[in-house]
């Protein structure tokens, strides 16, 4: 908004009304998508990212002359990350919004509940970050462009091996999140020859770490895999490295945050996280991404945006090859197609999981910059359908 | 129309929640701030025993009798403590409720339980069993207000030390307050569970349980149709609210304020304001 | 060793749960309200704290600027929110101080942000070892260094000057310390600006622990205070301080021993729980 050139108030008004007249019109010409995120209460800071993420993928879609011609309309409902908030919310996209598609930008737990409204209702719904393995065992309109837990937590456990490390501390927050990465993390860590040293738990709301720092430190791991979010992990790894612990810490997407680097400061140096955005991609599809991020935004991008943007465009990209309509074609469509996205190169398995490789960033200087590149489709597997 | 229905079956649900809630707070005088530990009792229970095969209509009860049970034995704890004391007992039996959920794999701890479902009613019949539940409950109330033992239990909320003397046995009573407000609130779990389908620890946890007393207090504490009203406009708010998009926590919790700054009979007091214009409320120091 | 260590970071906890619970008490004495919105001021400190730092890297300025605005903020909320409310029964103060207090929270977040506020070079970072090898940070030690502090300057207040002693007559008995012709509504706005003050100087010292001030760092003090408040047996200041760093120790030790159980607040609220099921009037009641 701030480089818009000033007009004169006369010109400002005749566009605002024209505006207001435009939002007046039966919108009978766009094809409608639907977004729940949760933009009030605890979780807003991650709202906000896949909100801009989603209005971003929408933006570009209708400047390049929308879906066959007609426009892209993003609905957007706050839900508060909240279940019992996102059940009227799905309900409504689905009843009076009649959207086509929609995405979850939004936590587990609303996701999970409004799962099943959109798969009654075949509507396709592309999840961008929340990671409740039963999410997609909803049905077969549900997709998730996101890594689920146990598979990021194996990808943990051969970073560990990869850096030549065996004694393993491990850290977890008491969330789906946490408890989906240390399962997985420890599945994986015997086929690895690790050895897990000491297991920790907090809660969500502990900012204060000094017992279990203090206890880590007396463990003596030579790594530390600890799962967290930016608010969290920040105080968390600046408390290790304050208390003398040297070991090299290893995080997850909840760390992908340039405020996680902010409240941890020099302690963030040299902190590796599996993620899905990789800042030195070469690809056109995530360069393109991060700098029309930034100049929408004037932030960097983070997880959370790249993967609502990347969810987006899954959608986007469906109603592309579906000629815009919604329903069966739009899923067969997504189901099938492969997607150049910001986070890597996407496909979907008969659960409708991802499969991609996970980018490892490490902090240095200040910013996420590449490590590593974990590859490897066997150990990285998603989940298959159960069969029932 | 599958809109309202979902909206209206929400609604329902938080109306006989809160004049479950009603019933202690309101009836009996005994402060809680962990209620939501038994609508979580309720799900849980309707939950599991539905994934065990057993039919949704069989499991009402059974959620009624666990939350019920449980709720007596907090009720023993009103008997040790009061007023404050009691308040944040309560606050910490709900602490601890979601604690242990958290860490129970067989109840599905963080990730909570999904895809319950299978109430074998179309999304009009819940509807209807819903709204047929709470205005059963409402009845319940109104008749349990007019019947001795509300009587008694008025009694024990305006002076407890006087209805000891009078011969009354206060701890009979409130534990049948605390029995059959948990039991209730339990149905209230119970088809809560149901309509969303999924429930994890995080529903019912300390954010809940103020909900549900702010619904009660801006109802206005002890009115049944003030407290009716209220759980049907709070609970809706917040998906009528989705306008003003950033400010709506803001103008939720201003609006609780203000309430209570000046009305602090909640809705009850300002309908008897404006019926009764004579009668100001009362003003002056503690 | 790992013993002392826990028992060092519990007392850390411990010091800055003090500092909040013993405002709350300060008002709870008075006015018997359970002031939930007590954690919004701690909160406001918190952010006044960082920012006048960010701005003038003056680190004592910061906290004075703190106290002041989070206690004169609390002498607000006192008159314009609860002293018209003082005649009605205790849930309408309760319910009205959960509105202030969701309402501060989204004003925190609507006005600075939903990703809150650091340092942007957080001060007293260093490392300390004491007795023979326990780490500390410099702030970690400061802040039961200042707590420790600031808690024998209002004991010496209380007992000792006018003020300090018409406060307490006040609180043991309001009408006959208003026929001594103590100015009720003085000690009030004295002890909402000292109480809220005090939620203030925690504000900044837990933003300094975790170069992280967010909308709503103050919700768990919201209801940890009040169990605290509750455990010191309702309105004794030494119980209070007691019960604050005793809870302190048992979360840091239940955290490692317990922490596959329970977690923290589950912690903290089964042993409240307990105590008040064998002392219903309080781990360190007084009365």
């Amino acid at each position: 908004m701030k480089q818009l050139p000033r007009r004169r108030p006369l010109t400002t008004l005749v566009a605002a009304l024209g505006l207001s007249a435009a939002v007046a019109l039966p919108a009978y010409a766009e094809i409608r998508i639907g977004l729940n995120v949760p933009l009030t209460g605890f979780a807003a800071v991650d709202g906000k990212s896949a909100l801009e993420g989603a209005k971003l993928a929408v933006a570009q879609a209708n400047a390049a002359g929308g879906v066959h011609g007609e426009k892209l309309e993003l609905v957007i409902y706050d839900d508060q990350a909240a279940p019992k908030e996102a059940v009227p919310i799905a309900t409504k996209l689905v009843a009076k919004d009649e959207v086509v598609g929609a995405v979850s930008g939004s936590y587990s737990g609303p996701t999970r509940a409004a799962a099943g409204i959109f798969q009654r209702a075949k509507v396709p719904y592309v999840v961008a970050y929340a990671v409740h393995p039963e999410i997609t065992l909803a049905g077969d309109y549900m997709f998730r462009v996101a890594s689920m837990g146990e598979v990021q937590g194996r990808a943990g456990a051969r970073l560990v091996a990869d850096l030549g490390k065996k004694k393993v501390g491990l850290i977890t927050v008491k969330s789906d999140f946490g408890q989906a990465l240390a399962a997985g993390f420890k599945e994986a860590a015997p086929k690895f020859g690790l050895d897990i040293v000491g297991e920790y738990e907090y809660a969500l709301q502990d900012r204060q770490f000094g017992a279990v720092v203090s206890t880590i430190k007396a463990a003596k791991p030579e790594i530390i895999y600890a799962s967290g979010y930016y608010f969290t992990a920040g105080p968390l790894v600046a408390q290790l490295r304050a208390a003398g612990v040297t070991a090299p810490i290893i995080g997850q997407e909840g760390y992908d945050s340039e405020k996680f680097i902010e409240i941890a400061g020099d302690a963030a140096e040299g902190t590796l996280v599996t993620t899905s955005l990789d800042r030195d991609s070469e690809s056109p599809a995530t360069k393109v991404f991060l700098a029309d991020y930034r100049k929408a935004t004037g932030a960097g991008a983070d997880m959370v945006a790249a993967s609502t943007y990347a969810a987006t465009r899954v959608l986007i990209e469906g109603l592309e090859k579906s000629g815009g309509k919604g329903g069966e074609a739009l899923k067969s469509a997504i189901a099938a197609g492969t997607f150049d996205t910001p986070i890597g190169r996407l496909s979907f398995n008969d659960l409708h999981e991802v499969r991609k490789d996970i980018q490892v960033q490490v902090v240095r200087d200040k910013t996420f910059r590449r490590h590593s590149v974990i590859s490897d489709p066997v150990l990285l597997a998603p989940p298959g359908r159960p069969a029932s | 129309m599958d809109y309202e229905i979902s909206l209206l079956t929400t609604m329902s649900i938080s109306v006989l929640f809160a004049l479950s809630l009603n019933l202690i707070t309101g009836f009996c005088g005994q402060i809680s701030l962990g209620h939501a530990t038994f609508l979580g009792i309720g799900a849980y229970v309707t939950a599991l025993l539905g994934k065990a095969g057993l039919p949704f209509l069989a499991t009402l009860p059974l959620s009624m009798l666990l939350a019920g049970a449980i709720g007596a034995v907090v009720g023993l704890a009103s008997l040790r403590v009061r007023a404050d004391f009691l308040a944040v007992t309560t606050m910490g039996v709900g602490f601890l409720f979601v604690g242990i959920i958290r860490q129970q794999d067989w109840l599905g701890g963080e990730l909570g339980i999904s895809g319950i479902g299978g109430s074998g009613l179309s999304k009009t019949g819940f509807m209807l069993l819903a709204l047929l539940s709470t205005a059963a409950v409402a009845a319940l109330c109104l008749y349990i207000r007019a019947s001795w033992m509300g009587r008694v239990f008025n009694g024990v909320a305006e002076d407890e030390d006087t209805m000891r003397v009078l011969g009354i046995d206060v701890p009979r009573y409130k534990l049948a307050a605390f029995a059959i407000g948990t039991a209730l609130a339990g149905l209230a779990g119970a088809l809560y569970a149901h309509h969303l389908q999924f429930i994890g620890p995080d529903s019912f946890g300390f954010v809940e349980s103020v909900t549900v007393l702010s619904m009660v207090v801006v109802g206005g504490i002890g009115s049944v149709p003030g407290v009716v009203i209220a759980a049907a406009l709070l609970s809706a708010l917040p998906a009528w609210f989705q306008f003003i998009g950033d400010y709506k926590l803001l103008v939720y919790g201003g609006l609780l304020f203000l309430m209570m700054r000046f009305s602090p009979g909640g809705m009850a007091g300002l309908m008897s304001r404006f019926f009764n214009p004579v009668q100001t409320s009362a003003k002056g120091e503690r | 060793m790992l013993a002392l260590e826990l028992v060092a970071q519990g007392l850390v906890q411990g010091s800055i749960y003090a500092l909040i619970a013993l405002g709350l008490t300060l008002v709870y004495g008075l006015l018997r309200i359970l002031h939930v919105a007590h954690a919004a001021l701690f909160t406001l400190g918190a952010y006044v704290g960082v920012m006048v730092y960010n701005a003038t890297g003056n680190l004592p300025l910061a906290f004075a600027l703190a106290m002041v605005v989070a206690g004169l903020a609390g002498v607000a909320t006192f008159r314009l929110a609860y002293q018209p409310i003082l005649s009605q029964p205790p849930f309408v103060a309760l319910i009205a101080s959960i509105g202030l207090y969701i309402a501060a929270e989204e004003t925190f977040r609507v006005v600075f942000g939903a990703s809150g506020l650091s340092f942007a070079t957080p001060p007293l970072q260093g490392q300390v070892a004491l007795f023979g090898g326990i780490q500390f940070k410099t702030a970690e030690l400061m802040v039961m260094l200042g707590t420790a502090l600031i808690i024998a300057a209002l004991g010496w207040l209380q007992t000792r000057t006018r003020v300090g002693v018409a406060c307490q007559a006040t609180v043991s008995d309001p009408q006959m310390a208003e026929s001594f012709g103590i100015s009720l509504r003085k000690v009030r706005d004295i002890n909402f600006f000292v109480g809220s003050a005090l939620a203030g100087f925690a504000g900044v010292w837990v933003a300094l622990l975790n170069n992280l001030v967010e909308p709503t760092m103050g919700s768990v003090p919201s209801y940890k205070a009040l169990a605290i408040i509750v455990l010191g047996g309702l309105g004794s200041v030494r119980g209070t301080l007691a019960a604050a760093l005793v809870l302190g120790v048992v979360e840091a030790f239940g955290t490692i021993y317990l922490g596959k159980l329970l977690d923290r607040n589950a912690i903290a609220f089964a042993f409240l729980i307990l105590v008040l099921m064998l002392r219903p009037q309080g781990l360190f009641a007084t009365r």
